[in-house]
Order: C-alpha cells, then sequence, then structure tokens
C-alpha cells in the first residue's frame, strides 16, 4: 500500500515538473513548481524525515516560490 | 555532431545527466521500500543519547555539526548583505496600490498565529521535527505576510541590526565559553542528564543555540523580503 503512494507520487512529481518546465506563460511555470515542492514534502514525509519535510515545505514551496513571484512582478513585461 | 544544429550538445548532456538522475532516485527508492528503513540510524541514536535531547536530527545540526551551522548562517548573512547592497542604489520607494479589504482582514487574523506556530517551531526544536531554520523562516513568511497586506508596515532596521548582532555574537560567545570550560569548541558545558530527555529544559545549550538560530535566520530572511519587495520598483 505505502510502495503504492510512494509510486503514484513519484510519478506525479515527474508530470508536474516536465508541465513546468514546458509552460509559455511564467506565472504557471511557477505555481507548478509550488506543486512540485509539495509532492516532495509528501515523499520526505513518508520516509521519514519529518524535518526535511518540514524545511521543504516552509523553503522550497513557500519562500522560494513567493521571492520567484516578486521577481517575475518587477521584471513586468521584459520576461 | 550528428545532433541537428539547434539542438546544442549543453541541453543534450543536461537530458543525459537528468535520466541518469531519475534512474538512481529510481533505483534507491525500489531498494529501499520503508520496511528496510526502519533499522536506519540505530547507531546514531545510540550515540545521540549522550547529550540528552530528543530530537536526533537536532543533537546532529546542532551539537555534532555546530561549526558547519555557523558557517551556515554566515552564508546567509552574506546573502542579506550582497541583497541589501545590489538594491541600495535603488530609490526606496513604497507599493503604490492598497490592498484587498479581505487581505488586510484576515491578515490581521492569521499574522499571530503564524508568529505564534514560527516560535513554536523554533522552542521545541530539540524535541519535535523543527528547529531554528524552519521557524525562522516561517517567522519572516509572517513579516511577509503583513508586508503585502499593509502598504505603509515595514520592519524597524534598528531591531533587526539589534536582533542580529545579538544572535551572532551570542553563538560564537556560547562556542568560546565551551572552549574555555571544556576544550571543545561548542561542547556542552550546561547539565544536560539523559533523565531529562523530552523535558523542555533538556539538553543543555543545544535549545539555546537553536533559538539563536532562529532569531538570526527570521530577521535575516525578513530583511531580504523587505528589500525584495519595497526597493526594486524602479529597475
Amino acid at each position: 500500500m505505502i510502495g503504492f503512494i510512494i509510486l503514484v507520487t513519484f510519478i506525479g512529481i515527474i508530470t508536474i515538473a516536465f508541465a513546468s518546465i514546458i509552460q509559455t506563460k511564467l506565472s504557471d511555470a511557477i505555481i507548478l513548481f509550488m506543486g512540485v515542492g509539495l509532492g516532495t514534502v509528501v515523499l520526505f514525509f513518508i520516509f521519514k524525515a519529518p524535518d526535511v519535510a518540514l524545511t521543504e515545505a516552509v523553503i522550497g514551496a513557500g519562500i522560494s516560490s513567493l521571492i520567484f513571484l516578486m521577481a517575475l512582478k518587477h521584471l513586468g513585461e521584459k520576461a | 555532431m550528428s545532433f541537428k544544429r539547434d539542438v546544442p550538445t549543453s541541453t543534450m548532456s543536461g537530458f543525459a545527466l537528468s535520466a541518469v538522475l531519475v534512474l538512481t532516485f529510481l533505483n534507491i527508492l525500489l531498494q529501499n521500500i520503508p520496511s528496510k528503513i526502519n533499522t536506519a540510524g540505530d547507531a546514531l541514536l545510540q550515540l545521540n543519547a549522550s547529550q540528552g535531547v530528543a530530537n536526533a536530527v537536532t543533537t546532529v545540526v546542532v551539537y555534532f555539526r555546530g561549526f558547519d551551522t555557523l558557517g551556515e548562517i554566515a552564508v546567509l548573512f552574506i546573502a542579506a548583505l550582497g541583497i541589501g547592497l545590489m538594491l541600495s542604489k535603488n530609490k526606496h520607494c513604497d507599493i503604490k496600490a492598497e490592498s484587498n479589504f479581505m487581505l488586510q482582514t484576515a491578515s490581521r487574523l492569521l499574522f499571530p498565529i503564524i508568529m505564534l506556530f514560527g516560535i513554536y517551531v523554533m522552542v521545541y526544536g530539540h524535541l519535535s521535527p523543527g528547529g531554528g531554520f524552519q521557524g525562522g523562516v516561517i517567522v519572516a513568511s509572517a513579516v511577509l505576510l503583513l508586508l503585502i497586506s499593509h502598504k505603509d508596515f515595514e520592519v524597524p532596521h534598528s531591531v533587526i541590526v539589534m536582533l542580529e548582532t545579538f544572535a551572532g555574537v551570542s553563538y560564537v560567545l556560547i562556542g568560546l565559553i565551551g572552549l574555555l570550560v571544556l576544550d571543545k569548541f561548542l561542547g556542552n558545558f550546561l547539565p544536560n542528564d539523559i533523565s531529562n530527555m523530552g523535558l523542555l529544559m533538556s539538553g543543555g545549550i543545544i535549545p539555546i543555540i537553536y533559538i539563536i538560530v532562529g532569531i538570526k535566520v527570521g530577521s535575516e530572511m525578513s530583511i531580504i523580503v523587505q528589500n525584495l519587495l519595497k526597493r526594486s520598483e524602479n529597475v
């Protein structure tokens, strides 16, 4: 059962990551990148690393995506 | 070269590297289905008990590799310094648009809760998952919520300077006191009896150092976010 969950999460992460790199709108790509971070959180938690999962949830899916969004806002039409 | 002109070799080698990484990760996944993982780190847990801290990761990060943690927060300080220097020539400029009424009301409700959760993660880093780095970033995200919802809110610069200086100096001072008392930089000179394991007051200097790391990370991330949000309007 838990192996099935791991496999589904892993395939989901790869699918979302691929969808993120073929996006033409940069804001959509950043939102999908947050999805990759969330899938990684699930994997870390299943593999018994709650500390790393907390770090990934806060830094990988939270602050870094927000910094990407801020940079995108300041780039404006140039991007 | 048999590849077409418009696909550069760096892209092809990037794809090859990604394929190798994916295959490696799949291999690790298939060999370590979690029924085998339960026994990992037993030797580490035996070693961990000597410091009387319930969370083994905290013992590794703060005690066995305490000098590396000092280097990591120095790296974060240099990053904050670089962003401040790079954006300092831009004119300081507030966000022009008033934020949404819903966002303002929700931020008043959510700010104390996020702040409290960040401080909880920071203080209980030696008992439960979490610690200084995670708690500091959660505190910084609470500050970010206030920054984007109230357009004239700003973290006072003097408070940030005071907190960060206090945290950096006291980390080094605790390490030097350990060097004096136990002949070991960052030695655990406070009482760290194993019978107190699991209590809030346990582990000697380890929770104190993690709270110091949390204060330093929180102030640095807050100032990074504030610089990026308020200083780069007219690039």
